[in-house]
Formats: structure tokens, sequence, C-alpha cells
């Protein structure tokens, strides 16, 4: 008999933006992914609470994943930034810092949902257009002949990682790397469409920073013992499986199979394995991967065939290796191994690195695959170098698609807002009219816009200082607590990003009024470089995925929970 | 439904610090942690029981590794604590009380410079300055060994090359007889090494020495007694055991250039129940035989045995690793089954069959055997042993030429090796009711294979002892790895804190000098100064903590004797060898006294290179990350359960 259980009414919550709970849950979201921001932030463990691991980062791709909210509104948000964070890498905490800032700002300036929406849509036209603009005085164009630019960009997203602990020569090392690994993923010379290589990174902990090094090719963890067969210079023939070679039936899926008790289907497996084998060796097969499991029979059978067997190798691995040798993985044992699936590795060897062995495979001919070994201390550490590595090799691929940089160190962020803020106020009453509403109100929405710019620029500082700008490049810049109070113009030396020094203008303090100006661009001839670089296509899209994200939450009226 | 909670900054563990102090609980709470384990620093270890108040079962733990392994995690704090100490010890086994306790140490050096206001950022660059003048010190005060020179026996040493200050322990205790007409004391000996060339001698090859010949001529000797002698840190038993160990593995090894320690091919047996002092060290392997395997035994030995090896458990549904069983598969049969015997005795009597046509008598596993195969290969006199370290099968497939296999049915002719022998270690009837019976699996003489047989009356001290076993076999095999030792006692960390405060009047003496103007330059150089002291301060504690914990000194007292040693030291002349030990062997008040007579006779503790380095640095990086951490991220957290915590 069922029973009847009493359904609880869904619990409708008016106006969430405006509901105290909500509100602090928002407050408290942006103070989290503010403390991380930067090469300075703080970092943050990651652990459930049955004492699993514990994940020491800064990253917004490690934080954001273990964030679970009752409320359906910081969960939108968390996922948008997810979602960006999936297809771009960088600038997460831009992006939610940025998006929570406007929601909080709209707030606390009363504006009226439906007009903060509007305004802020005017507010990211013009940045966008701005920053695609030639004339961009914040946007730095990449130059491929020279890998200044590249190297800068490698840098500082190595050093906005402050978990991995880094010295000065560590972060050259591993920024040159990273160029380094990106410039040998792109084929020289192949017709047709251009397909990039791979890097594949390995990591080994117990070993310095300075120890990690590039090689070309696959390096691959072995988990027996190796024995050098003869060392002929010829080319090794080489299969490739994707399937489980270890005698489970993993072709059957979920269907089932009637038979015989007396039938031993292990044995049955095994004879078909040792069938695959024989083929292989008639083939004159000289290694065999495996992405799972090789039963020990069939490996005892091949190498006693002079055959070198490499298992478990993983998906990740696969398609490098498929590049590599040119062959098509094998994804059943049921047929005959046509040869157009074998491939060929140049040469085998074997590489220590602390207490890991590993196999080294050069391709035959070129291929653009890569292989990093990454070493650091501990393994916390290395976990976030990993991370570095990954977002640094993204992020430097998207300059193949728009060979831009932004001026990093939050001077990008402080120069729109000023230009945003002096754009505003002189179209103000045509803009107005056009979304109806007062010139008042939309220059309020403006000033949302431009703080909520300035709140990401200020979130850089973690150690009890203050941003502030120039009134002249309107460019960022940091003020120790040790130093405030004292002569501004003395000793403020370099803006964030570099490239503006100590110009005898007037500053203001980034959380206080000042009169609108226009940004002026800094003159060509500088010799000076910028030091601090964001990725440009990152950022345009985080800027876009922040305001709209703040856009849609600000759009939402009720929020109808079922409490089943 | 998951909910997440994130702690801000906020504890109520420690009221009486300061509204900003609340921000950095992690490192008061590393610190806290760290001083309830100072009790395990130094040579002198008290133990301490942890006691689970739900179960009423308790630990007895007498190291810091072990103590942190029995405590139940809390917070991301203690489980960091808990991945660094094991990552640590898997490699090393040795060092995780020095790791905590400068972990402690420096975590409140950082608690003070925050209390002056120096911020994160500086501190952490100040601090990695300060360990690499540690490290920098630590490598210039390392004693480097030639390992063509380690001489292997002690009493050939001893014998023969007593003149030649080789310093084993028979000579050692000569010297002691004589030391007032003897001039040359041991410790003599390590400062002649450092004062010679101005760095101790690093001969990487046989070419190398030759320019500087009359030099290294003096001390080219080292015995290995004398090294672990050295290392042994008042675990002088048990060390002695890891010499031998060590010794009987170099006299079958042929390739005798260079002296090492192979310690995966030592073994631990474990007797309880015999007294302490029946622990020794026995050529080959000795493994524990029970029940019917007795016959078994009694009906092979002194026999020539074939051995099979399988890497994996001898039993019938034992698969690989990775070996998935299909789920969907069903068994019919057309007739109603009549079968006498089970699957499983099918597959033993073909193995067992096939074992018998190969002639195994018998079979090394890592794995476990089932009850009815062990059953079928005693009465067929096969014996079987169980759980054995894969080393070891590999050690066995070298010496007898067989080749260990997954599966038994893999067994063929060419995996089977010849000319094992089982022997009686030793009949302990006497002792034991159970009926234990210790067998030696031998390979005719030329194994490298060494057991430790441990033994204790008391059970619960059993397992210490085997932690010190290993703790002493690592110490010595580190130290033949390393060819190096470093001073002891106290020594390499004064040395240490000589050059830290030497750097940091070096940036004080910079910030007054510099001109006014430069305001950002010089308060760097003040924090990095005040940092700097700040270390040499933590490593200052660990010193008087070692003398504390060894002797009847006060806190006061050792403090100033350590204060004394470095005003007098000279840090561009000396050296870490140049310090007295602070911390003697037997009288700890003889600390000051080095001139005495005494000081002959206590023997100069040395510690690990390569552990001391990693450890210290294990420790900063874990002071860093908890020091640059504001709070913590939990998953999954029931709502009532936290109640300092921030929900989303």
């Amino acid at each position: 008999m069922s029973r009847v259980e009493k359904k609880a009414p869904s619990v409708c919550t008016d106006l969430p933006l405006n509901n105290a709970e909500v509100c602090a849950k928002l407050h408290l979201m942006k103070e989290l992914l503010k403390s991380c921001y930067g090469p300075r932030g703080r970092l943050k463990h990651v652990r459930n609470n049955i004492g699993g691991r514990v994940t020491t980062s800064s990253a917004s791709s490690v934080i954001l994943p273990a964030l679970y909210s009752s409320q359906p509104l910081l969960n939108l948000i968390k996922s948008s930034v997810l979602n960006h964070i999936s297809r771009f890498s960088d600038c997460g905490l831009f992006a939610g810092v940025f998006c929570l800032s406007l929601l909080e700002q709209a707030r606390r300036h009363e504006l009226r949902e439906s007009l903060a929406i509007k305004v802020n849509k005017h507010c990211l036209s013009l940045c966008t257009s701005y920053l695609q603009r030639d004339d961009c005085a914040c946007r730095v164009k990449i130059d491929f002949s020279s890998s200044q630019n590249l190297m800068t960009l490698a840098g500082s997203i190595v050093s906005s990682k402050p978990a991995c602990l880094l010295t000065e020569a560590e972060k050259l090392h591993i920024s040159t790397m990273a160029v380094r690994a990106f410039l040998q993923t792109i084929p020289c010379s192949s017709p047709g469409p251009v397909t990039l290589g791979q890097t594949v990174t390995v990591t080994v902990r117990g070993l310095p920073v300075l120890d990690s090094a590039m090689f070309p090719g696959l390096l691959v963890e072995m988990h027996d013992d190796f024995n050098q067969t003869d060392s002929s210079s010829e080319p090794l023939r080489t299969v490739l499986f994707s399937t489980s070679l270890a005698g489970d039936l993993a072709e059957l899926g979920d269907g089932t199979i009637e038979a015989d008790p007396d039938l031993d289907t292990d044995l049955q497996i095994l004879d078909q394995l040792l069938e695959l084998g024989k083929q292989l060796v008639e083939d004159e097969v000289r290694l065999c991967v495996c992405q799972k499991v090789i039963h020990p029979v069939l490996q005892q059978y091949l190498r006693s065939h002079g055959v070198v067997v490499m298992e478990r190798l993983g998906m990740a691995l696969m398609e490098p290796l498929g590049m590599l040798s040119g062959t098509q993985p094998v994804a059943t044992l049921h047929a005959r191994i046509p040869s157009t699936a074998y491939g060929r590795v140049k040469n085998l060897s074997t590489k220590q690195f602390g207490n890991k062995t590993m196999l080294h495979l050069q391709p035959d001919g070129e291929a653009a695959v890569c292989t990093a070994v990454l070493c650091h201390r501990n393994e916390t550490m290395l976990d976030e170098l990993k991370v570095a590595w990954r977002k640094t090799e993204d992020v430097l691929r998207l300059t193949l698609k728009e060979p831009s940089a932004l001026l990093g160190g939050g001077c990008t962020e402080t120069h729109l807002s000023a230009y945003v803020k002096h754009k505003g106020q002189q179209e103000a009453s045509e803009t107005a009219a056009g979304l109806r509403c007062s010139p008042a109100e939309f220059l309020l929405g403006v000033k949302v816009f431009c703080r909520s710019l300035d709140m990401v620029a200020r979130s850089l500082e973690h150690d009890g200082g203050s941003s502030a700008m120039d009134l002249n490049h309107a460019h960022h810049w940091t003020v120790s607590a040790d130093a405030a109070g004292e002569d501004m113009a003395g000793g403020l030396g370099l803006c964030g990003c570099g490239l503006v020094e100590n110009s005898s203008t007037e500053w203001t303090f980034l959380n206080t009024e000042y009169a609108e100006f226009c940004p002026a661009p800094l003159l060509g001839d500088s010799c000076r470089k910028p030091t601090v670089l964001d990725s440009f296509t990152a950022k345009v899209n985080a800027l876009q995925v922040a305001v709209e994200t703040a856009n849609l939450a600000l759009d939402v009226r009720y929020v109808i929970k079922d409490e089943n | 439904m998951n909910l997440f909670f994130f702690f801000l900054r906020q504890d109520v563990m420690l009221k009486s610090v300061t509204a900003k102090e609340h921000q950095y609980v992690g490192l008061h709470k590393l610190s806290a942690l760290a001083r309830t384990l100072h009790s395990f620093i130094g040579p002198q270890k008290s133990y301490k029981f942890i006691q689970d108040d739900r179960s009423g079962e308790s630990a007895l733990t007498c190291s810091c590794f072990c103590t942190i392994q029995n405590l139940d995690p809390t917070c991301a704090l203690d489980q960091l604590v808990r991945e660094t100490l094991q990552e640590h010890e898997k490699i090393y086994h040795t060092g995780s009380g020095c790791l905590m306790f400068l972990a402690g140490a420096w975590s409140n050096a950082a608690l003070h410079g925050l209390r002056q206001g120096i911020s994160i950022t500086q501190i952490i660059s100040a601090m990695s300055e300060g360990i690499e003048i540690c490290l920098d010190a630590i490598r210039k005060s390392a004693v480097f060994f030639n390992g063509n020179d380690v001489i292997l026996s002690r009493r050939s040493t001893a014998a023969a090359l007593s003149s030649r200050l080789s310093l084993s322990k028979k000579a050692l205790s000569e010297a002691s007889n004589m030391s007032s007409n003897l001039k040359a004391t041991p410790a003599k000996v390590y400062q002649q090494v450092q004062n010679g060339s101005g760095h101790r001698q690093i001969k990487l090859s046989r070419y190398f020495c030759e320019t500087k010949s009359e030099m290294v001529s003096q001390f080219e000797t080292y015995s290995v007694a004398h090294i672990a002698e050295a290392l042994s840190h008042r675990c002088d038993n048990v060390m002695e055991m890891a010499v031998e160990a060590m010794q009987i593995q170099s006299r079958n090894n042929q390739d005798n250039s260079f002296v090492t320690f192979d310690i995966t091919k030592v073994m631990t047996c474990v007797l309880f129940g015999l007294p302490e002092d029946c622990c020794c060290v026995v050529q080959g392997c000795i493994v524990l035989l029970a029940d019917e395997k007795v016959s078994v035994f009694h009906h092979l030995k002194t026999k020539h045995l074939k051995v099979a090896l399988v890497n994996g458990d001898l039993s019938h549904n034992y698969r690989h690793l990775g070996f998935k069983r299909p789920a969907g598969m069903q068994h019919v049969r057309d007739q109603p089954g009549v079968s006498g015997s089970s699957r499983e005795d099918e597959w033993v009597k073909k193995v067992v069959k096939l074992l018998l046509d190969l002639g195994v008598n018998l079979i090394l596993i890592t794995g476990v055997a089932c009850k009815a195969m062990v059953q079928h290969c005693c009465r067929h006199q096969i014996l079987v042993v169980e759980k054995l370290n894969f080393s070891v099968l590999r050690n066995f497939a070298q010496s007898t030429g067989s080749v260990p296999v997954t599966y038994a049915s893999q067994l063929g002719h060419h995996c089977v090796g010849t000319g094992v022998q089982l022997a009686l270690w030793r009949d302990l009837s006497c002792y034991d009711r159970k009926l234990l019976l210790p067998v030696s699996i031998s390979t005719g003489g030329n194994t490298e294979l060494v057991t430790a047989i441990l033994t204790s009356s008391v059970q619960c001290k059993l397992e210490s002892l085997e932690d010190r076993f290993w703790a002493c076999a690592y110490r010595l095999h580190h130290a033949l790895k390393d060819r190096a030792l470093l001073p002891g006692a106290g020594r390499t960390e004064m040395f240490c804190i000589c050059h830290l405060q030497k750097q940091a009047k070096y940036c004080r003496e910079k910030q007054s000098d510099s001109v006014p103007t430069a305001a950002a330059g010089t308060a760097t150089a003040l924090h990095t100064s005040v940092m700097l002291e700040l270390m040499a301060e933590g490593l200052m504690d660990y010193i008087t903590t070692v003398m504390i914990n060894s002797g009847k000194l006060s806190k006061v007292k050792a403090r100033t004797i350590v204060s004394r040693q470095l005003q007098t030291f000279d840090v561009h002349k000396g050296n870490a060898a140049k310090f007295p030990q602070l911390v003697l062997r037997n009288e700890a008040t003889a600390v000051s006294s080095v001139k005495t007579t005494e000081c002959a006779q206590t023997v100069e503790v040395y510690d690990n290179l390569c552990v001391k380095q990693e450890a210290w640095r294990k420790a900063l990086d874990l002071v860093f990350l908890v020091l640059q951490t504001d709070g913590e991220v939990v998953s999954g957290v029931d709502q009532k359960m936290e109640t300092d915590a921030m929900m989303l």
C-alpha cells in the first residue's frame, strides 16, 4: 500500500536581489573571489567534509567547482563563469568579481533593475567597440616575429598563481618553456588545413622547478622494467589499442550472454588474445601500446617475442600518440588488424626523472607533439603549477585567433572605466533619451559600471594598501600601506602594467570621486615595454559574460523552489 | 543537497589574540600542533599514548609521524600536515620530527612578522631568502666522503687502520682509553678536514683527488661502523643491526667499488615473546611457517628445491589489475547439473598438476593463497609462502633464474628456478606456544637478501622497534647514497643561525646607511632583517628543545649555552664542525666543558644531508601555503555541524 505524504508547498521568493540573505551570500561570494584575485591573492584550502584530499589554490577553475549554494542565483553566476573558463581558461575571477560588483553596486546606488540592465548593455558596447578600435590605448599588438610580448603574456599568467611559490628565475624558466612549447606545436610546413600539435604534460614531484624541461615526442611513465631490445636504428612498427586487452568482455556493453556453465569464458578470450598476439608478431610489430590493461599472459607472450609492451596509457595520451606515430587506434580484438592501422616510432629510450622512469618515444619525421615535464617540490604546488601551465598554454593559443593582448595589472580596468565615464558624460543627454531615462539616472548607471570596473582593479591589492589612478593616462597604481600618506608623486614607481613611469600628474584614489577626463594615449615613441599583459580574447569575453550574467540576475523577479 | 561553507578568517580557539590576528588561525594551529610534538625531537624520545575516546583503544607512539598518522584529521590544516609528512616519510623514512618542529617554529616567526606589520609578500620573499642562506650553509657544513674509501668490515678497520685514524668503534674505544696521550681524537680529525681546503673534499673521481692527495689521504678512510655510530642517535642496538645487514649484503655483492646499502633487499621478521636481546640479523629470507606447512618444511629441508614466483594471489577467483568481470553473464544448462566438483576444486587440481609436472616444490607469492590451494599443495609436499614483497620476489628471480608471473597457469619450464634451500633458522619451541617456525629460504650463499629479526616480550613495543630499525637503516642508506654527512647535535643549526644573523645585520646596516628618500627600499631591507632574525630564532628554539629533551637543562640554561657559543664563533673562518656538540650522549651538563677528557668518549653525532635539506624546505613550504591561505572551502557540510562557518 502506498503511503500518501503531505507535500510541502513551493517557496517563492519575490525580488531575490532585495532579499538580505541573498545579498549577504552574494557579498560573501564576491569577497571570496576577490581575495583570490591577482599575483598576491590569498589561497583557499578546498576539501570535502569527510576528510578528503586538501587542495590549496587560488585558481577559479579549482575553487568554483567546489562551491555549492542553496541559492539558484549564485549557482547561475558560478556556472556561467565556469562555462567561460572551460572555453577560455583565463579571467574567471575577473568575470566573477565584476559580475558580483555590478549587482552589489546597483543595489547600493538604488538603481532600478530595468535601467541598470539597459545602461550596462550600453557601457559594455562602449567598451567592446573601444577595445576593437585601432587607437585603443590599452591594447598591445602581438608580433610573432619577436617573442617578447608572448613571454610577457606567459610570465603574467604564471605569476598570477601565488600557490606555485615560484622565484623570479623559476617564473622565467616556466614561461620560456611555455612559449617554446607553444611555438613547437605550430607545424612549420604542411600543405592543406593546419592542425596544431599537442603538448603533453608530465608531472614529477620532489624535483626543483628548474629541472622542468621540454622534449620533442612523448614521454610515458613506465610501470615495469623496460628491457632495451636491440637498438637498431630502424623505426619501430607500432600498434595502438583503445580497447582493453585484459581479457574482459569490454564490447559486451549492457547486454547479457547465456553460456554453458562448463564453458570457461576467460580461457576463450585468452585464446582470442593470443591469436591477436600471434598476428602482431607475424606482422613484425615491435611496440604494442594499449590504452587499458593488457592480460599478463599476452604480455608475457609478446615480450618473449621481442615486442616492447606498454599498457595503461590512459585516455589523455591516445590522441598525441596517434599523431606522433600515425597509428589508427584498434578498438576491437575480433577482427584482423588492417595494415593501415600500424604506425611507426623512430626511437625508444628511457629517461629518469627523480623516481620516475619514463619511456621516450620519438616521432618518425615531423610531428608537432612535445612533452613538458613539470617538476615541483610538493604536490600542492605541483598541482597549481599544472593549472598555471594549462592556462598559459590556452592563452598563448588564443593569440593565434586574435594577435593582441591587454595591459595587465589593473591598468585596462581603470583605463576602460575612465573612458566609459568620459564617453558617458559627453553623450549623456542623447543616450539618456535613447534609453528613455533622465540624464541623471543614466549617469548614475554609468557610475555603477565604472565603480565595478574600478573594484576589480582594487581587488589586486591584498596587503592593506590602496589603489590609485593617474588623471592623465588612467593607469592603475598601488600604494602600499607603509607609503600611504607620504607624498604620492614621490614614491609610486611604475604603474601596474609597467608602461607608465611616475609621471608628474595628478592622482586620485579609486574609491573617490573625480572629474571625468579623456584618458590620453601613450606616445608611441616610449621605449618602455609592458611587464604585465592579459589575454585579449579571454578578457573581452569575460567582460561580456560578466555583464550578461549580471543583467540576467537583475532580471530575475521570482525564485520558485520546490521544497519536496 | 550539498551545502557549501566558507570559513572566512574566524575561529574561536584563540580568543586572546587581537582582532587582526584572527586572520592567521592557520599559523596558530600549525604552531600549536607542532608544540604538542616537541617531545619527539632529539635522541631522547618519550612515548605518547593516543587514546580513542569512543572505542577506548589506545596506541603507543614514539615518533612524530606515527602520532600524526594516529590522529583523526579535523580540519584542512591537519590534512595538509598529514599529507606533507606522508610524502616525506615515503621517501626518507626519517626527519618528520624536524620538519614538524620547524614548520611550527617558522609559523611563529611569520606570526611575529605579521604582528610587526610586515606584509605577507615581504615575509615570503624574506623567508625565501632565509631558506636559501640556510641551505647554502648546510651545503657548506656537510662533510663529504668518497665512496671508494668507505671501509666495510669493522674488524679489519680496527686492526689494520687504527693508525690511519680510522674511526671504527674499536678504535674509538682505544682512543678513549689513551685519550690523554693520543693527540688525534675523532673531533680533531673532522676539524682537519674542514680547515685544510676551506671546503670539504668532493672527490668525484680518482683523477680528481690526485691533485690534492696529501690533504685527502689523512681522512679517506671512513668505516661504515663509524658512520653508523654517528647516525645512530641513541638507537645503537638497532643501528648495529642495520650495519650488520649491510655488511652481509655487501659480502655477497661482487661489485665492491661503491659501498651502498640496498634497502629494498632488507626484510623484517617480527617475533613476539622472545626477549629483546634475541634481535639479530640473518642472511637470506626468514619467514614464519605455521600449522601444516611445518610438516612440508620438514619433508623439504636439506633438499635442492625448484621455485616458482607468483606476483598476485594464488586463488581461483584472482584476476589481474584492471580486469572487469562481465556483468551480463548467465549460465544456462540444458540438463540438470550433476557435477560433483566445484570450479574451484577443478582449478586447484589443474594448478597442482601443473606444479607437479614442473617439479616445483616451493611457491613464493606476493598475495595470499586460498585455503584449498594451500591444503592441496601441502598434501603434495609443495610449500606456499605468502605475502612477500615484490622486491624480494625480484631478488629470487635474479638469483634462481626464475620469472615472476601473475597467474599460476602462466608457469612454464622457463619460469621455474632452481637451487633454493630451506633450513630451520632457530628452534624457538621453548619460547613460543603457537609453534611458529622461523625458516630461512636461501639460494646457496650468494643472496643479498637480509632479514632483521626483531623480538620483544612486550607486544606494543614491537611496532616502535620496527620503526626505529627502519629509521636507522634508512639513515645509513641515505648517508651512503649522499656520500655526505652533516654535523649533528645542533652544530649545523648553529652554523645556519650565524649565517642568518650575519645577513640580517648586513640588511640593517644597508638600511641605516641608505639615503632617507628611498623609503620603500629601506623598509624592505629592515623587514628582511627582522624576518631573518626570526628565522634564526626558530632554529635556536630547535637546538634548545633538543637540549632540554635530552637532559636536565632548563630552557634558560640551554639558551645561555647556545648564545655563548654563537658569540665566540667567527662566521668567516669557521664552519659547523667547529661548534662543540651541544647535546651530549651521557651528560648534558658537560655541554660547555669541551676541553675535558670526557669529550673524547662522546661519539660525534651526524645527520643526513638530503633529509635535513628536504625537511627544512618542506617545513617552509608548508608555512608559506598556510600563510597565504585565508579561508577554507568545504563542500557537503551538515548545516548544524559547523557553527563558525559561513554558508553560501
